[in-house]
């Protein structure tokens, strides 16, 4: 045990954390260069794709150190966008050290500060690293003096290091091995092991990643889930080096792979305790608290047909991603669905990508929207996750909207920008630190202009420089009415959205704009209103398309002609069909692009 | 239930003095020298090979098609309808058409093609606007067409076509009918009237011109429908219009769903034999199908599986304004007419099919959407 070394990299998107853990898993042999595929951990498409990390993944590495011994590192990777604080949380509670890696040019970004602190509250060892030293523009002084005094930890013996060239990155396994504690616990106490991730897969069933905190698993023993109560037996242990590589027993301290014949899709949920039947631990370990999702919209297949397939597939996602929450929900345009809750957009849009790709559905997702708390006249406290079932004003006393902390950090050349955004968005200013060469702003803002498209604006209007992180703060009563979308006269529910009154005109011309370029022409002329309550604030007409023929037919080549109507016809089947009408999947989606650019 | 349909021959000749930029046919810029012997040689080849199994029906049509046909010269035209007619019977009306460039046309070329047994000349008039017609890549002027027509009709062809198109880059719906109106003035029995589409594959898809909007070209349609109806064209299928009594045999036959053999290169057949519906194709490249055996010029000889025989029927029949007899779908596909009743049951409650009095026949609304009203019977 005192040559295990369990440890998590924390670093902001782009800092290097995926290069950097490309680069431990060279150093100490666990690929070879062939093998070796860049960024091995990020393996999900999606993640390569977006170029992020998502799930938590882990590597065992064998590492022999200059004091001659051979340590066994494992490194647990943690999800760098601000959707998924949560992950990471998760993954630290399996680690006793972290590596805050930050970027030597960038400096600190508010997310690094966000999870660091997570770290620091679950007494991890932080082992500053900055990163990307061989650039020009590098600046590690700056670097150091900005993580004390953002941070507030001491940054004066950080690692040096380029993940890229590899400079430094001896140094750094060193520092790990001498810096992060050996796991602590009792190798003769009763099983117990954290459920660090879990994950279906179509042949073994459940495949859960533990680590083992007290006592130890042995291939063939009875195990028995904390949670259900249910027994059963290990056929499978094993490590990922990053290839997985079986072993027969995982002691205190070890991170690994369980395989236990689990075929119920919820046998293993993530942050439970897994222990022996014959010989129990009295109590479980703490796990993590459950996340409130932010964000809700309702999901349905674009086909009637696959609704059982699109609740299985639901159901198997949930197993690793208990973020996700979803019931079912009936909507009068779109049929039978699920209301999902996510923890933000992006968490919103893997979901959506994940169910697509690796299920294979087609899926509409209505307008997202957060949850609000209303006062009904009767006395009772409501929330309201569903625009659609927002009560009637005569029965509510006071609608009040979620609002967050977010704490900003910028270079002052951007913070007029960064100011005026936070303005426009309702925000309220709590505090404005000049930190070198950063400004630490902190805004109360309401939390649905921060879900839609805060992050992408601050982004864009401070050059990517700006970063930023946010909780929830508390509810606090506004003016919000229900802004509803009729397609040719019939309201669409999956379309209503709750603005706040003073946007409600603006909105809604700006909704109905973006459908009209959404909705494709078609057969007859779709009107698009925007209305609150009877009064229709905004009104455009897509036009009728005028045919739709092929204009030449003579015995020749028919498949081309069929490949063309089949194209068309898959074209279509992407769309739902609402009424007579026919939307496109992204019209739904109309409120996220519109109230960007004034 | 599947019963042998009306036989018709289509001939394809591959080459053209140039390609147009719009044009997705199979067709190449001729060599210096065309060897009309060895490819007439080459089409009777075919011919030799296909006609085994269809000996005894009767051709109610020749279609020579292109490519430019009236790059061959009349005897060479004259010995491929001489051995045709010596290995197929031939209906008493038999149609023999040819399709002409007004740019390849000499005079008395036509006498000879007439005395060939040509009897239906399909002229690619495209425009009478010079700056639309060096636009599209013809090498014809509009003078070449009113001379052609002349041409023609000395030569004692009464019955010939114009094909036309609309919705050309810049035009308006003015140019559009006056374009129509010089074809009308010189009373072909025949007008074929295309929008210009960007197919994929050439010249004008990968650098489009710029075209007029859907709604300027379905204007220009409507304007130039009425007009020919005026002038008593009437309207019998999507882009043709006839005189009384002057539809195209030919065309018809696809439409109807009737069988055709396939000679030349990149030429597409469709044959009933033996309880089965055929589909042949051959070698696309004049090169490799003259360089080919015979039989090994034939790419494709298939049948059609059943079910995508309501789409392949459909594709062509519901293009013919008065649509068909259901006895006909049953009779050429071989299917039971019940068979398709959920997508006939769909396309008449979307107001895209009407059965009245023993007929099926698109809508005004099928009409337009065609494409939408045919994609109902594509299977899966």
């Amino acid at each position: 045990m005192k040559l295990i070394r369990n440890f998590s990299i924390i670093a902001h998107v782009d800092h290097g954390k995926s290069t950097l853990a490309d680069r431990f898993i060279q150093s100490c042999g666990g690929l070879d260069a062939r093998e070796m595929e860049n960024q091995v951990l990020d393996s999900m498409d999606l993640e390569r794709e977006r170029g992020i990390t998502i799930k938590a993944q882990s590597v065992m590495l064998k590492y022999k150190a200059k004091d001659g011994q051979i340590y066994q590192l494992n490194m647990i990777d943690t999800p760098g966008h601000v959707d998924f604080s949560y992950e990471v949380s998760r993954s630290l509670a399996a680690c006793d050290g972290a590596l805050l890696v930050v970027d030597a040019a960038q400096g600190v970004e508010a997310q690094s500060v966000a999870n660091c602190y997570t770290a620091l509250d679950q007494g991890l060892e932080v082992v500053p690293v900055i990163n990307k030293i061989d650039l020009p523009s590098a600046e590690p002084a700056r670097v150091i003096k900005e993580i004390e005094e953002i941070i507030g930890i001491d940054a004066e013996d950080a690692v040096l290091v380029s993940a890229k060239t590899g400079l430094g990155v001896p140094e750094l396994l060193e520092e790990i091995v001498r810096r992060i504690p050996a796991p602590k616990g009792d190798p003769d106490a009763p099983l117990q092991a954290l459920i660090i991730d879990s994950w279906f897969d179509s042949y073994v069933g459940v495949v859960s990643l533990v680590r083992v905190m007290n006592g130890s698993l042995k291939v063939g023993e009875k195990i028995r889930v904390w949670s259900s109560g249910r027994n059963y037996q290990v056929d499978k242990l094993g490590r990922f080096t990053p290839k997985s590589l079986a072993c027969s027993e995982l002691a205190t301290g070890e991170v690994g792979f369980v395989i236990a014949g689990i075929k119920e899709i919820d046998g293993a949920p993530v942050g439970d305790t897994i222990t022996l039947e014959s010989r129990q631990c009295s109590a479980a370990l703490e796990g993590f608290k459950q996340i409130q999702p932010r964000v809700f919209a309702g999901l349905f297949t674009v086909n009637s047909d696959d609704y059982e397939a699109f609740r299985d597939a639901l159901a198997k996602l949930k197993l690793n991603d208990s973020a996700l929450q979803y019931q079912p929900e009936v909507s009068a345009a779109l049929g039978f669905g699920f209301r999902c809750g996510f923890l933000g957009l992006l968490h919103m849009d893997i979901v959506q990508e994940r169910l697509e790709r690796e299920y294979n559905l087609d899926l509409i997702t209505s307008a997202p929207t957060v949850v609000y708390e209303i006062l009904l006249t009767d006395g009772t406290t409501i929330y309201v996750d569903n625009p659609a079932k927002l009560p009637a004003s005569n029965v509510t006393a006071e609608l009040r909207e979620p609002i967050i902390i977010a704490n900003i950090l910028v270079p002052p050349e951007y913070v007029g920008a960064v100011l005026k955004l936070c303005n426009d968005k309702r925000g309220r200013q709590k505090k404005m630190l000049y930190l070198g060469n950063q400004v630490s702003l902190q805004y109360e803002l309401p939390m649905a202009d921060v879900v839609l498209d805060f992050f992408d604006r601050l982004k864009s209007v401070s050059r990517g420089y700006a970063s930023f992180d946010y909780e929830f703060s508390h509810f606090e009563a506004a003016p919000m009415v229900k802004l509803d979308i009729l397609i040719n006269a019939d309201k669409v529910d999956a379309l209503s959205i709750i603005v706040h009154r003073d946007m409600a005109y603006q909105r809604g011309r700006e909704l109905v704009d973006k459908m009209r370029e959404l909705i494709p022409r078609q057969m007859f002329e779709v009107a698009v209103q925007a209305a609150i309550g009877v009064n229709v604030v905004a009104r455009a007409n897509v036009k009728a398309l005028r045919k739709n023929v092929l204009a030449k037919c003579y015995g020749g080549d028919l498949s081309r002609k069929r490949k063309l109507l089949e194209k068309q016809k898959e074209g279509k089947k992407r769309m739902k069909q609402v009424g007579s009408v026919e939307i496109p999947q992204e019209a739904f989606l109309a409120v996220l692009q519109i109230g960007r650019e004034k | 239930m599947l019963s042998t349909p009306p036989l018709a021959l289509y001939a394809h000749f591959p080459w053209c003095v140039q390609k147009c930029p719009y044009c997705d046919f199979n067709s190449h810029k001729a060599p210096e020298q065309i060897q009309e012997q060895r490819y007439i040689d080459a089409l009777l080849e075919d011919l030799a090979l296909d006609v085994p199994d269809h000996v005894n029906r009767p051709l109610v049509s020749i279609f020579m098609g292109g490519g430019t046909p009236s790059l061959f010269s009349p005897d060479s035209i004259a010995r491929l309808l001489e051995e045709i007619k010596a290995r197929l019977p031939v209906s008493p009306d038999l149609e023999v058409t040819l399709e002409a460039n007004p740019g390849t046309i000499e005079h008395g070329k036509f006498a000879a093609y007439r005395a060939a047994g040509v009897n239906r000349v399909s002229l690619g008039a495209q425009s009478f606007d010079t700056e639309q017609l060096t636009k599209l890549g013809r090498i014809h002027g509009s003078a070449d067409i009113a001379l052609a027509v002349e041409e023609i009709r000395s030569a004692g062809i009464e019955n010939f076509n114009l094909d036309l198109m609309y919705g050309l880059s810049g035009q308006t719906r003015e140019a559009a009918l006056a374009d129509l109106r010089q074809a009308i003035a010189l009373a072909p029995t025949h007008i074929s009237h295309y929008q210009l589409t960007l197919e994929p594959g050439t010249p004008f898809f990968h650098r489009p011109p710029e075209l007029p909007d859907d709604d300027h070209c379905y204007a220009m349609q409507v304007e130039c429908q009425a007009l020919l109806a005026d002038a008593g064209y009437q309207q019998y299928e999507v882009s043709a219009y006839a005189q009384a009594g002057r539809q195209s045999v030919h065309n018809r036959n696809y439409w109807q769903f009737g069988d055709y053999l396939g000679l030349g290169a990149g030429a597409h057949g469709k044959l009933t034999h033996n309880g089965q519906i055929l589909r042949t194709e051959r070698q696309k490249q004049p090169r490799q199908y003259l360089g080919s055996p015979v039989a090994g010029r034939l790419v494709l000889h298939q049948a059609v599986a059943p079910e995508e025989l309501p789409f392949e029927f459909m594709l062509n029949a519901l293009r013919l304004r008065s649509g068909f007899a259901p006895e006909l779908f049953e009779s050429r596909t071989g299917l039971c007419w019940s068979s398709i009743q959920p997508q006939l049951t769909q396309a008449r409650a979307r107001g895209l099919l009407e059965i009245d009095r023993g007929r099926v026949f698109p809508t005004e609304l099928g009409r337009r959407f065609l494409n939408d009203l045919i994609a109902l019977f594509l299977g899966g």
